[in-house]
């Protein structure tokens, strides 16, 4: 036989030896966590709970920047929308889109749902009894369904059917006194000088939030291209599939014209995206602490088995079994513990989690809870948790942590167990 | 026969009722030219003294006006010497503010027409003037021996936020008397009465206006011209973004 055979070999030979001597101990260490019944059920409730709080936490935070998103999509700009570049450093009617032949190749996309054009600019509102600013948008009646929440929220009257009729957020009319069938005097400045013009208001926004009820202004995009001298549009907003807005504007982007780009609704919020990304990298220190908590918890609970059995341990080490070995039973001991708490607490988080994405629940208490104050990001009283595969990730650094700990104190104790010693204590 | 002769005489007082309604309208109309015509008058060199009246504060401002047509208006403010300086140019649908302060003039955007004229119950769009004719339909519902009123009804689009206006003039010579203001619930919220009635070349031109917000107490405007001369010749300079600080002459 030559020398690379035999030394092939006695590697096998050496690792089949090794797993051998280390599958009894995997069996050891399960039925020792179940010698002592209440420790150990109480160590699964422990990371259970933990885990569970983990997967809740990040299914509600996903699920709040989510409904923010989903809002902002819906009912202030929309999921994506092509402009020119210049109208979005700068959106003034007169940036407007110098022609519209590429929307049929935008609706041809995949991804992309249907379009709906758009002319929003500035105006000046007038009743007989007060006067306010307000940036009007000129839409297409039986387009911008497919784009915005707005036309199902009108709660009085109807959406806009054609040119002379307008729309209104509901507080918005409050605030310049106007109701539904009176007219309303509105005052443009356009390309082509001021232009004014008398429209009924024929419908009111009620969606809830006050960034949409304080705000809305509609009407036909052909009263907006006459007040304004505008013949196109400013921006073709997009209706796109929720999650898939930027790779719908990926997809969109060697399809535009020069100086055209397609913004997907976290471009469109501006500061707001850039708030709540950094909002969810904060929230991962809070996720490292409840996973933390439950590890110490774990640890805490081993160094006391440990303590509690080191004359049994003193004894197994006088039987023959290595300390090394002993500590890394004591390690699996914690890793099996925290690995079943992990999965109830999977079953549990995840279901907690189903049920809030099935049932709105969040959105009553959350609306009770804040009033007001969540309106104003678009944020509607309907908050649904989000349940996604890489919680199991989150949760599972709790067994890590467990794992890491264990084999650093009671795993470490116990290999610098004296046998003798340790068979006299109590 | 008895049923032509009934189709005849239904035919003749549809038309006949036609007619009347066509002639009614018209001479609605034509004395809202009238009207109009003697409240715009022609050309006016003027000085106006305007006294605005706040609660308990009253601001008496002294004024130079300066109009040819329509659509032609310089105002410069004489007084007080807080305002004095400040000027507006009318130029058919733009209105230019001119503060001596900044040494700059400013093209009024729509935003700010509806703002208060030196804080009075004028705004800067009463000053540009209203179209009475194009945006409004009129009917005279009343009719004595000295007075005549129309009801202006304003049209689906037009871009007004009241209801409807109430013109009372004098039937004879349609100079301006009172115009109410109604917003759409039939509440009167503006009241501007005319008086101080001049004739000059056939107009019958009012001299004093008292602007009253009817929505507010104790708020009001009057308005006298006084030094006024009509039908001059004013250069076309005085209507150029430069008269604003320099003046007319």
């Amino acid at each position: 036989m030559s020398t690379a055979t035999s030394s092939q070999a006695a590697s096998v030979a050496a690792a089949r030896q090794k797993r051998a001597s280390t599958a009894p101990l995997y069996r050891l260490a399960w039925r020792n966590l179940w010698r002592n019944k209440r420790r150990t059920t109480l160590l699964i409730i422990v990371v259970a709970y933990a885990t569970l709080a983990i997967i809740f936490f990040w299914g509600f935070t996903d699920g709040f920047l989510d409904s923010i998103l989903s809002g902002q999509a819906r009912f202030v700009s929309a999921p994506a929308i092509i402009s020119n570049t210049q109208y979005f450093e700068d959106p003034d009617p007169e940036n407007a889109l110098a022609n519209l032949d590429f929307v049929e190749t935008a609706l041809a996309t995949n991804l992309v749902r249907g379009v709906a054009p758009r002319l929003e600019f500035p105006a000046l509102l007038r009743s007989p009894y007060a006067t306010q600013g307000a940036l009007v948008r000129g839409i297409e009646p039986g387009l911008e369904p497919q784009v915005s929440n707005i036309p199902e929220n009108v709660t009085e009257g109807r959406m806009i059917s054609g040119p002379g009729e307008v729309v209104l957020g509901k507080s918005l009319a409050e605030d310049i006194d106007v109701r539904l069938g009176e007219r309303l005097a509105m005052d443009v400045s356009s390309v082509a000088g001021p232009q004014a013009a008398g429209l009924i208001v024929v419908g009111l926004v009620d969606s809830g939030m006050s960034i949409v009820d304080e705000t809305t202004v509609l009407v036909s995009i052909e009263d907006a291209r006459r007040l304004t001298g505008i013949e196109t549009a400013t921006g073709i907003a997009l209706d796109i599939p929720f999650g898939q807005e930027e790779a719908a504007a990926r997809a969109l982007a060697p399809l535009l014209p020069e100086g055209v780009r397609a913004y997907p609704v976290t471009e469109l919020l501006g500061s707001l995206q850039r708030g709540l990304a950094s909002e969810r990298l904060q929230m991962i220190p809070l996720g490292l602490i409840f996973s933390l908590f439950a590890a110490i918890t774990v640890t805490s609970t081993v160094v006391v088995s440990v303590m509690e059995r080191t004359r049994e341990f003193g004894v197994i080490i006088s039987l023959g079994l290595s300390q090394y070995a002993l500590s890394w039973l004591v390690t699996l001991e914690a890793i099996f513990a925290t690995f079943v708490g992990w999965l109830a607490g999977l079953v549990l988080g995840y279901g907690l989690n189903w049920a809030l994405n099935t049932w709105n629940i969040l959105g009553p208490f959350l609306g009770r809870v804040y009033g007001d104050f969540l309106s104003v990001f678009a944020l509607s009283d309907e908050i649904y948790a989000k349940a996604s595969p890489e919680y199991l990730i989150y949760a599972g650094i709790t067994i890590a942590l467990a794992a890491l700990f264990a084999a650093l104190t009671p795993a470490r104790r116990v290999r610098n167990l004296n046998p003798a010693e340790a068979m006299r204590s109590e | 026969m008895l049923s032509k002769i009934k189709l005849i005489s239904a035919l003749l007082i549809t038309s006949l009722l036609t007619l009347a309604a066509a002639q009614a309208t018209e001479d609605a109309q034509s004395i809202m030219d009238a009207i109009i015509e003697n409240l715009r008058g022609e050309s006016v060199e003027a000085t106006i003294i305007m006294t605005v009246t706040k609660d308990d504060r009253v601001t008496n401002y002294e004024l130079k006006i300066y109009s040819a047509g329509e659509d032609k208006a310089l105002i410069q403010v004489m007084a007080p010497p807080r305002d004095a300086g400040q000027a507006i140019l009318n130029v058919e649908q733009n209105l230019f503010i001119y503060n001596p302060r900044l040494k700059r003039t400013l093209r009024l955007p729509p935003s700010g027409r509806s703002d208060s004229f030196l804080g009075s119950d004028l705004s800067y769009n009463d000053l540009s003037g209203d179209d009475y004719r194009e945006d409004y339909s009129s009917s005279i519902i009343e009719q004595t021996d000295s007075t005549i009123t129309l009801e202006l009804i304003p049209g689906p689009q037009a871009p007004t936020p009241y209801g409807k206006l109430l013109f009372t003039a004098d039937a004879t010579t349609y100079a301006p008397l009172e115009l109410v203001f109604y917003d759409q619930r039939e509440q009167q919220v503006k009241l501007i009465t005319f008086s101080e009635i001049v004739e000059a070349n056939g107009k019958f031109i009012p001299t004093r206006f008292e602007v009253q917000d009817l929505l507010k107490e104790n708020s009001s405007t009057v308005a006298v011209w006084q030094d006024y001369q009509f039908d001059v010749e004013i250069p076309e300079s005085c209507f150029s973004q430069q008269a604003l600080e320099r003046g007319c002459r």
